[in-house]
């Protein structure tokens, strides 16, 4: 069940074009174009080691490129920029890591309110608004003034997608993000994904969640050794892949 | 510059002094008694830490108690009180007078002795419980599983913290000034108030000889300690997967 | 040799009035070097994360110089020496007016800040890479990263540590003897030759630091578990 199509769609948000990129001798991305348009869901799948998380971090530069354009909002995000000019970019694109690396001094709300203050320079009390609201739409509003060391796995990654909210990004990156979670809490925050994922958000995520790309994504990017081999819309990827590799992964995974 | 073109006079004129004292004519000193003086310190403390670790850690509190408030005593006072302290009571237990050195050796096993103790202790404890836990499986006392499996091993993986004390006891033994000791720094007293009018020469020196002595001494700890390390870390991963670690960690990317 | 007489050196006026004067130096001297070491301590610290190699091996070598050299030796060299390279005027001066507690000051605190900046840095290095990343990929400046982040986190891997030397610089106060500064240990000696009763004199020297030693780790204990904040890692 994919979200609405509107008018919106056809523009793109986040642009590779012709990324390179090395670790001295070893390729870890090679010749990436393809695109991300606005409001679209895009899943990013393929074997360990294909080069996914690489891609990924490459969009907010947590990652750096050796040759091609990565372009977000008409910006060159690996041009060379003050550094300012490269803290508003990545204010502007929402990151969710797999290891949800919240800020263990802070407690929850905080965590959310820090950097909308510090960085958009946010009223505190207009910040904490918004975090309230913001913990109350992925569930945790009665951990607010908790820390993240007692919270579970899946409470600190819903914590993180909030704190990420917090800073209003066009677009939302989420690198594994339920990976690193017991499986019965997987569940919660694939819920709140695809909540946002229905209100339009423009998302990019890396995931072994066949289901979530099946029902959610609205194109399946195949990733192996560093090439994107295959992009095609879910129904189609899962029922019949066509690049050779893309489907011996999905056999395999059917093997399991 | 004329302040090198002096330090290297001085230390043309006083090199003997500096290094071994007054000796032949008078008793040893100079970096000569500094090491000795550290070395039988450290080499004497030792035994003695170990005891005191054991006691630290036995499953009785009649040991444990004495022993950790006596720790805590010693590292709660300086150094300067302690050497006070032995200076005016073991002529008085021992029943004659005690020269300098002997006063000063007795105080570092002392304060070496507790603060070794806290090392040697780390070194216990940071061994995996299941070392303990198989070693009385297999029906060894307390003591014995100290002696044959915790305390071997211990030991070896504490060399570098060891020598790091060792530094420690020779920056220590300057507090023989005090009491007039013949060690280094008395000695640099001595060409002090002969000169008087270059301290800062004098004292340059002293510091610099120190420093060659302690520089070199925790590099050799370190260049210890990475080694141990390295093993450590072979041992608990086995070899081929410790060499595929730092293989994979060394630039693939982090997919 | 008397019987002992605890009353004979506390009841005097004159012998307790040196010991609490002796006190009142030994907590002067340690305020002053633990701010100065502490505020060069985090200078230091953040001349370290310069670009460049230059900034690092220059603080590199100042903590390997303060290390390696015995404190004795570093406060004599600057009471002896240094003092003798100022001018004139500046050491007429500076002998009126309590010098060498001055110099105790600087020597301590100097030799000190080394060891701050390290237990800091080791608490900087402690904090997972994932924490800087979570900041940048928010769009923090490297600054306010650091401020509000990093260095919270850094200071409380770094506690144990900075109370470990902190009672340690409070021990060394007691090395400003050996270049006449009036602290407790030289003014418990003075009451020792004076009354004679060593091990009086001794014993009340050993309580009066056993206490502020014990208060100083009793207080770091505290700090400690209350940075943890609720749920400790």
């Amino acid at each position: 069940m994919t979200h609405q199509v509107s008018s919106r769609d056809g523009v793109p948000m986040i642009q590779f074009v012709g990324v390179n990129k090395s670790y001295g001798a070893f390729q870890a991305l090679v010749d990436i174009n393809a695109q991300v348009k606005k409001g679209e869901v895009v899943v990013v799948c393929g074997p360990s080691g294909s080069g996914k998380s690489t891609l990924i971090r490459t969009v907010n530069r947590l990652e750096e490129i050796q040759s091609g354009s990565l372009i977000f909002e008409g910006q060159d995000v690996h041009a060379k920029m003050g550094s300012s000019a490269l803290n508003h970019l990545r204010s502007r694109i929402g990151f969710v890591f797999q290891s949800f690396n919240l800020f263990p001094h802070l407690s929850v709300l905080e965590n959310v309110i820090l950097s909308p203050v510090k960085v958009n320079r946010v009223k505190r009390s207009e910040a904490r608004e918004m975090a309230l609201q913001l913990l109350d739409r992925v569930g945790l509003s009665n951990k607010a003034h908790d820390y993240p060391a007692q919270l579970s796995g899946g409470q600190q990654q819903r914590v993180a997608i909030a704190r990420a909210l917090a800073m209003k990004p066009p677009a939302m990156l989420f690198d594994e993000p339920t990976s690193a979670l017991d499986p019965e809490m997987v569940g919660e925050v694939l819920a709140v994904m695809r909540g946002l994922a229905s209100d339009g958000m423009t998302m990019m995520c890396v995931t072994h969640e066949m289901n979530f790309a099946r029902d959610v994504a609205d194109r399946v990017w195949f990733m192996d050794a560093g090439h994107v081999l295959e992009t095609a819309a879910p129904d189609e990827f899962f029922r019949s892949p066509q690049h050779p590799r893309a489907q011996r992964f999905l056999s395999d995974l059917h093997a399991r | 510059m004329a302040l090198l073109q002096n330090m290297i006079s001085i230390i043309g004129e006083n090199w003997l002094l500096l290094l071994v004292g007054q000796y032949p004519n008078g008793p040893l000193g100079g970096i000569a008694a500094t090491m000795i003086l550290s070395v039988l310190g450290i080499a004497l403390a030792f035994p003695l830490s170990v005891l005191m670790a054991l006691a630290r850690i036995s499953p009785w509190p009649a040991l444990r108690w004495p022993v950790t408030a006596i720790v805590y005593l010693v590292r709660g006072v300086p150094l300067l009180l302690i050497i006070l302290w032995v200076y005016f009571l073991l002529p008085l237990l021992i029943g004659q007078s005690i020269p300098g050195f002997v006063t000063m050796l007795v105080t570092l096993v002392i304060y070496e002795g507790a603060f070794l103790s806290e090392v040697v202790r780390a070194g216990i404890t940071a061994l995996p419980k299941g070392q303990m836990d198989a070693a009385r499986a297999l029906g060894h006392s307390h003591l014995g599983a100290m002696r044959y499996v915790i305390l071997p091993q211990a030991l070896f993986n504490m060399i570098p913290s060891i020598i790091s004390q060792f530094v420690s006891t020779i920056k220590e033994t300057t507090l023989g000034y005090i009491i007039n000791v013949p060690e280094l720094t008395f000695a640099a007293g001595q060409i002090n108030n002969r000169l008087l009018t270059k301290p800062f020469e004098v004292y340059f020196i002293l510091a610099g000889a120190y420093f060659v002595v302690c520089w070199t001494l925790t590099g050799v700890a370190n260049l210890l300690e990475r080694r141990i390390a390295a093993r450590r870390a072979g041992i608990l991963n086995g070899g081929a997967e410790a060499a595929g670690l730092a293989a994979a960690s060394a630039g693939v990317s982090r997919v | 040799m008397k019987g002992f007489d605890l009353m004979a050196v506390l009841l005097n006026p004159e012998f307790s009035g040196m010991i609490v004067r002796g006190m009142e130096m030994t907590l002067i001297i340690f305020a002053g070097s633990w701010l100065l070491a502490m505020s060069l301590g985090v200078i230091l610290l953040a001349i370290r994360m310069l670009p460049g190699r230059i900034a690092d091996a220059l603080v590199a070598g100042y903590v390997s110089y303060h290390r390696n050299v015995p404190t004795l030796v570093q406060l004599m060299l600057w009471y002896f020496g240094i003092s003798s390279l100022l001018p004139d005027g500046l050491q007429l001066w500076l002998a009126d007016r309590n010098g060498e507690a001055l110099f105790a000051i600087i020597a301590l605190g100097l030799c000190q800040a080394a060891y701050f900046s390290e237990d800091l840095r080791s608490g900087l290095r402690a904090v997972p890479k994932g924490q800087w990343e979570a900041a940048r990929a928010l769009g923090h400046s490297y600054v306010s990263a650091m401020t509000y982040i990093l260095l919270p986190q850094a200071v409380r891997n770094a506690m144990p540590a900075l109370v470990n030397h902190t009672v340690s610089l409070f021990k060394n106060s007691s090395l400003a003897m050996a270049i006449g500064v009036a602290e407790l240990t030289h003014s418990v000696k003075e009451v020792e030759n004076q009354s004679f009763r060593a091990f009086e004199t001794y014993l009340i020297a050993t309580v009066l630091y056993l206490v502020c030693s014990l208060l100083l780790m009793w207080v770091g204990y505290h700090l400690e578990r209350r940075s943890r904040a609720a749920g400790a890692i």
